[in-house]
């Protein structure tokens, strides 16, 4: 009770601090303030709301969540006052989808049973969008209702976890020993690896017509990495990489953006105006930060970078709160990260498990490859970083898969006080 | 599972620890590398934003300043082209130059390593960068530049006891508040204009004398010792002429400092030596950047080199009395001349005497340290003499005063072609207590003691008046 109250205390006076700096700058709209408020009120009607309900699951990944949430937002009320009173109402909506989520699943082990609905939902999302969706900075992945675009390859996120964490569930044992011999690796029939080679395929190659590389690249990291992580095996990480280089040699050849971001990477400072402008100004600002930043507010890049809001926000927060601000962003996506695997630990069934171990997963690998592409450590694709980039429909979908976790961690509690320790491990 | 899991956990915590590392390299090690990239437009961004720190003389004279607010911002320097080019200019358009181009991050006030400065700035936006206060006496400055206006040269006086730049002028000058309706009509001036001549490197001609003496004493040979000059001599099969063919007869070195003897001064450079002539020449700053705000390029000894391992014997003896292929900046000869009257120690030069904040709190005071050593205080003593005997006997006549001792050099140096020699004057005063010391050249300005002689004058009367003032 008294922690997690005091865990919102500690959001919500960085949301309140940042708000007041930027109030003093003249940078803070008195509506922004009110959102901010209304925000505020949700974030401790759900803490009681939890009080209320007596939550058992894990304490600390919505408030540090929500931490990294309201960094985002202040940095969104700094970069683009009209496009945070947008961000504001989805971070509303967000938290309201996690616990309506978290209530309208009570049992998270029902999702399990559809595995193949899930694969072809993913699917199915993914060919609409390239029938009907619109173009926007080089990759077609958005639908456009009138004002409001949505980014379906968000909710394919949810869809193909689902996919995955029921199919591995219930093709563990014959992943991991095979039943094929070839030489002197053993390897599972196609019957097994049929449908995840399939739907995987699939997805890839929608989103790869899309040119949504990024979202590819993700992905594609999931499943090699949640396929180990149920399997065990070092020969699927090991396989993945003459793929990776492969896929990524013709998409080079493919695609013409492709090719000027590699370019851009290779050497920012070669055309530094041109198609290395984004690159070369992120870096710019992220060096300019130093330290301890330029301070909130002060910065260079908040103007200068292009999509300082949504793909390069990081960039900005590099630049006005320094390198301890960003090793605090960083450290903050590194406990979710490992609060997820936490949760995976002590779930109560092994659908449970490879799920929250997923959507572990899914977040680290988003976060590092944005934050790598923006500090040119990788080749730049373009995708939001989760919760503090802006973007609905990255904000909602993240928020789901937040109360999915909490469902499963809520649970397991309870399975946990039912059985006696030492049967746990046939549970599993 | 708990195995992969653990193994996954690790992989990310890895990749995130591995991020940081990308970012410390981005944000500690290569922060400055990024600013100086010439893509960066940081500075011009931050300069919008933050005013400008004026620029002020040692008593408070304004030099430069940031007039108006916003957008409306605009640079102004209140006298004009006599404090240009060593002032500069900053300018969104053109870049900047001069000082408000190597004190910018101080006028900025973005190079301040304080935390409590950096946690002030955190919270408080419009800003105003910090004032420098220089060393600079613009009633000094205004008398070098009145005697020097028309002409082309520089003029540079320093305070030999500390190292402080009292004035600095060099012509042709622009007005740095008009620069840009300007530009293109002052890049089409004759002369340079936006060059400072000062730290522009000429042929020494006869001052040169000052630092072959460094050889000669460096080489124990004898001062007392006479030497008969006949007009001319030949070494090395090289005709060694003395200006206007003047014959000086029995000298001793005194006499042929004060008579300013080109035969003198060959033969005893050859009978020094070219390690004794280099190494005095080392110890007088020669090849070597001069510890300084701005960038003043190194005096130098051959084309080739700035400080040769070693020298023939044509060079050295037409590189003992100033020909040759030596080079050197009147701000360099003007701190030579210092060294002498300093007891043979040349003070480190300063410009900026201190920097202030906004708040008027002096975060930066110079500091008077020794800059070299080339000359024990007996052989200053006899440059010196020799200088005092070349002004109440000798070539450097012109720049006498009549109730203070000066000592001086004058030189006229061939450029080579019909044109006229650039005239040359060093000279300090009082004798005995030095507090000023002058180099002036004038390009093509003739002979020494007839185009520079009076500029160094009215320079060393004024100096020596406003000390009288301040007492």
């Amino acid at each position: 009770m008294l922690k997690s109250l005091s865990l919102r205390a500690i959001t919500l006076s960085i949301l309140w601090i940042g708000l007041g700096v930027l109030k003093l700058n003249d940078m803070a709209e008195n509506g922004l303030l009110l959102q901010g408020a209304i925000f505020s009120v949700l974030i401790i009607a759900g803490s009681l709301f939890e009080l209320f309900y007596h939550y058992q699951g894990d304490k600390y990944l919505l408030p540090t969540v929500q931490t990294i949430m309201v960094i985002g937002l202040v940095f969104l009320v700094r970069i683009n006052p009209s496009r945070a009173e947008t961000q504001f109402l989805w971070a509303n909506l967000g938290m309201i989808v996690f616990y309506v989520v978290f209530l309208i699943l009570r049992d998270y082990r029902k999702l399990g049973e559809y595995q193949y609905l899930w694969g072809m939902l993913a699917l199915l999302l993914l060919l609409v969008t390239l029938v009907f969706g619109t173009t926007l900075n080089g990759a077609k992945s958005w639908i456009s209702f009138g004002v409001r675009g949505f980014q379906p390859e968000e909710l394919v996120k949810v869809a193909l976890l689902l996919f995955l964490a029921s199919y591995l569930g219930k093709n563990k044992e014959l992943l991991r020993f095979g039943t094929v011999q070839v030489g002197r690796i053993s390897l599972p029939d196609i019957h097994t690896v049929g449908p995840f080679l399939f739907i995987g395929v699939i997805v890839l190659g929608l989103l790869g017509a899309q040119k949504s590389l990024g979202t590819a690249l993700v992905f594609f990291l999931l499943m090699v990495f949640i396929m180990y992580l149920v399997t065990e095996r070092v020969l699927y990480l090991v396989a993945s990489i003459p793929l990776i280089l492969v896929t990524g040699a013709i998409g080079y050849l493919l695609f013409g953006h492709v090719r000027v971001r590699v370019a851009a990477w290779i050497d920012p400072w070669a055309d530094p105006t041109g198609g290395s402008f984004q690159i070369a100004q992120s870096i710019f600002a992220i060096s300019g930060g130093r330290l301890l930043g330029t301070g909130l507010g002060n910065g260079i890049g908040a103007y200068q970078i292009p999509y300082g809001d949504t793909d390069f926000i990081f960039a900005v927060i590099a630049e006005e709160l320094g390198f301890l601000g960003a090793m605090a962003v960083i450290s903050l996506f590194i406990i979710v990260v490992l609060r997820c695997f936490a949760v995976s630990v002590r779930a109560g069934d092994r659908f449970g498990q490879i799920l929250s171990a997923g959507i572990g997963i899914l977040i680290g690998v988003e976060a590092l490859i944005i934050l790598a592409g923006v500090t040119k450590m990788l080749p730049l694709t373009g995708l939001p970083l989760p919760w503090v980039s802006y973007g609905g429909s990255s904000m909602v979908v993240h928020f789901m898969l937040l109360g999915i976790l909490a469902n499963i961690s809520h649970h397991s509690s309870f399975v946990l006080n039912e059985i006696p320790i030492g049967k746990r491990v046939n549970a599993l | 599972m708990t195995k992969g899991i653990r193994n996954i956990a690790l992989i990310m915590v890895f990749s995130f620890v591995f991020l940081s590392l990308g970012l410390a390299y981005w944000q500690v090690v290569n922060a400055d590398t990024m600013l100086d990239n010439p893509a960066n437009r940081r500075a011009v961004f931050l300069e919008k934003r933050i005013t400008r720190g004026s620029i002020y003389d040692r008593n408070g004279v304004v030099l430069a300043k940031t007039v108006g607010t916003g957008e409306n911002k605009f640079r102004e320097y209140p006298l004009g082209e006599m404090f240009q080019p060593l002032i500069g200019y900053a300018t969104v358009q053109y870049g900047s130059a001069g000082l408000e181009a190597t004190e910018a991050e101080t006028l900025l006030g973005i190079n301040d390593k304080s935390i409590l400065r950096k946690i002030q700035n955190t919270f408080e936006l419009k800003r105003t960068g910090n004032d420098v206060v220089l060393t600079l006496d613009a009633r000094l400055q205004e008398t070098a530049y009145e005697g020097l206006k028309g002409k082309t040269g520089a003029v540079v006086a320093i305070d030999p006891q500390n190292g402080d730049v009292l004035a600095l002028v060099s012509q042709p000058s622009y007005d740095a508040t008009t620069l840009e309706a300007e530009w293109d009509a002052i890049l089409a001036r004759q002369n340079s204009p936006l060059l400072n001549h000062a730290f522009s490197l000429f042929p020494p001609g006869s001052t040169m004398k000052i630092v072959t003496s460094g050889a000669i004493f460096r080489a124990g040979l004898d001062t007392t010792e006479l030497f008969k000059c006949e007009g001319k001599t030949v070494i090395n099969g090289q005709t060694i002429p003395e200006q206007n063919g003047k014959v000086h007869g029995w000298v001793n070195y005194d006499l042929a400092l004060a008579y300013s003897c080109n035969t003198y001064f060959a033969q005893y450079g050859i009978k020094a030596g070219a390690q004794n002539f280099l190494k005095a020449l080392s110890d007088f700053g020669f090849g070597q950047d001069i510890p300084f705000e701005l960038y003043v390029p190194p005096s130098s000894v051959t084309n080739e080199d700035p400080l040769p391992q070693t020298l023939g014997a044509n060079l050295l003896a037409s590189s003992a009395f100033g020909q040759g292929e030596v080079m050197v900046s009147p701000f360099h000869m003007a701190l030579i001349t210092a060294g002498v009257a300093n007891n043979g120690k040349i003070m480190a030069p300063h410009l900026i005497d201190s920097v202030l904040d906004s708040k008027q709190n002096r975060i930066y005071k110079r500091t008077p340290e020794i800059w070299l050593s080339p000359l024990s205080e007996s052989n200053a003593e006899i440059i010196k003499s020799g200088m005092i005997l070349a002004v109440n006997k000798g070539s450097a006549a012109p720049g006498a005063l009549p109730d203070v001792q000066v000592a001086a050099k004058t030189g006229s140096a061939e450029t080579g072609g019909n044109e006229d020699t650039h005239a040359w004057y060093v000279a300090f005063a009082p004798a005995d207590d030095p507090k000023i010391a002058v180099a002036v050249l004038v390009e093509h300005g003739g002979t020494g003691s007839g185009a520079a002689a009076p500029i160094a004058k009215a320079v060393i009367e004024k100096a020596l008046e406003l000390r009288e003032g301040e007492n």
